[in-house]
């Protein structure tokens, strides 16, 4: 056993709620386990004891006994258990502090007094499986986040811990990064190395896992093989359940296929394919909001480019957004996609070509009189919050404005939940809360188009759920939408548009079956159809088949 | 980053023996001449780009300098202030575009420095660029909501909504790097480096010309009339 946790229980100082109540797993090795649950449900606290980071970091107050490789946890301090137990912490940008990415793999040897020798034949072997060679004299903070993801696993990986855990891998990366951190797992379990992964999104991983742990208030709810425990009673631990698995549920069918070829049999074996097809094709060609026939543009893009440090970032973008529409911005890291959002409030300014938003041309329009009519949501809600309340935060956007409306601000509390919040700092918020805070700001001025940055990114499946209703809301209300996002399960399910980027140019604009047809489109932009549409196909390809 | 075939402490060693000297510079003349040989020294290691581009950055300070010093005393005082600031910022733009942080805290260590020390050192300089990149971000975040804080005077009336996410984020980035740095090995006793920083035959000449030129110049200074 190379982890075992006997009935844990731990909580952070000053801290009422336990973090971890009474914990009891272990994890063999050579073992892949995928450990799930909302946030706050004790994953990260549990990744933290599991390399002694708590209690010896973060003191508190710890119960029980954590043995990692038979060592007391307790007994050994960090940078004794570094060696046997690796951890790939969630923020990317606060694990890598050193000059190179070369320096950052060298690091942990070098920490264990190895000889050159030994950390020249590691740092090879942990570059070459991540596939950094040609990033080594790279400054670690130029690279992408995908990049970054990279070399904070390499840094661990070149210690050979006999554990690796991952407190999620997956929330940074495009579609081509995350199959690419999929294939190094892979490759590690091969090598006999543990493996705990935490991760929201269970699509990503939930093929390649031999076990799944759910966490729900600091307990392990549920445990055993990942098809046993997803066809179990879990709904009440709001897990992101595959999507797949959820149109299942949504039929009330009760299997667990994790890719289309296992829906396919499944619903043959129970003679459901063309009742299920007929459902799900109506919903495709009927999407729950269609797009509005309206003629009113909102943006209009002729021709734009940027150029950023000697690089076109944007080359030549076309874009009409009309009012009512729901369009996603899709493509890897680096396609821009960030660039293009923040034209669109006049935060870049096009070097070439013509942008203008609401009749704006932003290259003549100040950002403060474009802002006033694009509510922007940031990935990151920490970039915006400074008010002493809740109340006065949400505020700053329509008192800047002079736009202040009472009765529609109040809607906008109720409606995001913040009503009890109101009198609170931001800054005690929980991650989910202080999103919905960056919410409401923005769309205090009463906007006219609405952009999303990342909207999913890190949040669970009960944040997903709210995020539903909201655009939902705001689609009925006739707002304009603009979604940037590498989920493409929650693009399909919101947009009616989908614009793919990729090096700075819009190489496809139509209806998200449209795009995802087009497999030279979703190559070059590194996407991958979603599991609803190859379920889809694959029963297409199947009545064709047996006609 | 170019590299460099001597230790960074004899780098170090003539930096500082070179900023003494341009202090002891009190004619336009000698600095001007230093600064040309520094200039020289620029181009010959291709780094004309760069200090072009470190230049327009120290530009403010040296023209601020050069007013205040002027008006303080004469034009000409100005203009020795003016090019001796240069000249030291010259020195150190060479010092730290051939030294890199890394090796430069190892070589400290080795004089005897504690590594919390020299981390912090060779760290500061890594996450600078990571601290701007996230002002930036809250800067577009804060203007996106109208608030104008897009440089000039008006911009001190609203600085707490820079300021303010900025600390709070350097002090949850400081919490989770103090973390990340534990899980792999920082302050572990018996610590070795891949390159071991070595003080070879070059380097004491670099040592030796400098306290010989440092002498001369004290010399010169102090007992020629």
């Amino acid at each position: 056993m190379i982890l075992r946790f006997e009935e844990v229980s731990y909580s952070y100082p000053g801290a009422a709620a336990r973090a971890l109540d009474g914990l009891d797993l272990s994890v063999d090795p050579g073992e892949s386990v995928l450990v799930a649950g909302t946030s706050g449900s004790g994953k990260s606290t549990f990744c933290r004891a599991s390399i002694g980071l708590v209690p010896h970091f973060h003191h508190g107050k710890f119960t029980g006994r954590v043995l990692v490789a038979g060592r007391d946890t307790r007994r050994y301090p960090v940078h004794e258990l570094f060696r046997h137990a690796g951890l790939v912490f969630q923020n990317p940008d606060a694990q890598l502090f050193n000059q190179t990415v070369e320096a950052e793999l060298t690091y942990g040897l070098e920490s264990l007094g190895m000889p050159p020798s030994e950390i020249e034949s590691r740092m090879a072997w942990a570059s070459r499986l991540t596939k950094l060679d040609s990033l080594m004299d790279r400054l670690p903070y130029t690279l992408s986040g995908g990049e970054k993801q990279r070399v904070a696993l390499a840094s661990i990986l070149t210690l050979r811990p006999r554990l690796l855990l991952l407190d999620e891998p997956f929330t940074h990366l495009d579609p081509e990064g995350a199959d690419e951190l999929r294939g190094i797992l892979r490759t590690m379990k091969a090598k006999g190395i543990a493996l705990v992964i935490v991760e929201h999104r269970l699509h990503e991983i939930i093929g390649d896992v031999d076990r799944i742990i759910v966490f729900h208030r600091g307990k392990a709810v549920a445990e055993g093989p990942p098809r046993r425990v997803l066809s179990g009673n879990i709904s009440s631990y709001g897990l992101n359940l595959p999507p797949l698995l959820r149109f299942f549920r949504a039929f009330g069918l009760n299997e667990t296929p994790f890719n289309a070829d296992e829906a396919i049999e499944t619903l043959k074996t129970q003679n459901l394919l063309e009742p299920f097809f007929s459902r799900f094709s109506r919903q495709m060609l009927h999407p729950s909001h269609a797009p509005a026939e309206t003629p009113s543009t909102i943006v209009e893009a002729e021709n734009i480019w940027f150029n950023y440090e000697g690089r076109d970032v944007l080359r030549g973008v076309h874009l009409k957004l009309r009012k009512g529409e729901c369009a996603a911005l899709l493509g890897k890291n680096g396609a821009g996609k960030t660039t293009l959002i923040k034209h669109l409030n006049g935060l870049l300014k096009p070097q070439q070509g013509l942008l203008t938003v609401l009749g704006m041309d932003t290259r003549k329009n100040p950002v403060s009189k474009i802002s006033r009519h694009v509510g922007l949501v940031w990935q990151n809600p920490n970039d915006q919050l400074f008010r002493p309340t809740v109340r006065e935060e949400v505020l700053t956007a329509p008192k800047t404005f002079r736009s202040y409306d009472p009765s529609w601000c109040n809607q906008l509390f109720d409606r995001f939940g913040l009503l009890p919040l109101l009198d609170r700092s931001p800054f005690s918020l929980s991650e989910g809360q202080k999103k919905r805070v960056s919410f409401a700001a923005a769309l205090a001025v009463k906007p006219g188009l609405i952009v999303l940055d990342e909207p999913t990114a890190g949040q669970d499946e009960s944040f997903r759920r709210e995020l539903t209703g909201f655009i939902t809301l705001l689609r009925e209300e006739g707002s304009t939408i603009v979604l940037a996002t590498h989920d493409l399960e929650f693009a399909a399910e919101h947009a009616t548009r989908w614009l793919v980027l990729s090096e700075g140019k819009i190489i496809a604009d139509g209806s998200p079956e449209d795009v995802m047809t087009d497999a030279s489109v979703m190559a070059k932009a590194g996407l991958r159809p979603t599991q609803r549409f190859q379920l889809i196909q694959a029963i297409k390809q199947h009545g064709k088949e047996t006609l | 980053m170019k590299s460099s075939a001597f230790d960074p402490r004899s780098k170090l060693i003539g930096a500082f023996v070179g900023t003494l000297f341009l202090v002891m510079f009190t004619h336009w003349v000698p600095l001007a001449a230093s600064l040309g040989a520094l200039a020289v020294m620029v181009l010959l290691l291709h780094l004309g780009r760069s200090w072009i581009h470190f230049l327009t950055n120290l530009g403010f300070a040296v023209l601020t300098f050069f007013v205040i010093v002027s008006l303080a005393f004469d034009l000409l005082t100005g203009v020795v202030a003016g090019l001796r600031l240069l000249a030291i910022g010259t020195v150190f733009f060479l010092f730290f575009q051939t030294t890199s942080p890394e090796r430069l805290s190892n070589a400290l260590l080795k004089t005897g420095l504690p590594y919390p020390f020299t981390f912090v050192l060779s760290a500061s300089m890594q996450f600078v660029p990571v601290l701007i990149r996230r002002a930036r971000n809250i800067r577009d975040a804060q203007r996106a909501r109208g608030i104008p804080i897009e440089g000039g005077p008006r911009t001190l009336f609203h600085l707490p909504a820079l300021v303010g996410p900025l600390l709070v984020q350097a002090f949850k980035f400081a919490d989770e790097l103090a973390e990340a740095m534990e899980a792999r090995g920082f302050g572990i006793s018996g610590r070795r480096f891949r390159f071991e920083p070595r003080f070879r035959w070059v380097d004491w000449m670099v040592v030796g010309i400098s306290l010989a030129v440092l002498t001369a110049g004290l010399a010169m200074k102090f007992f020629l009339p």
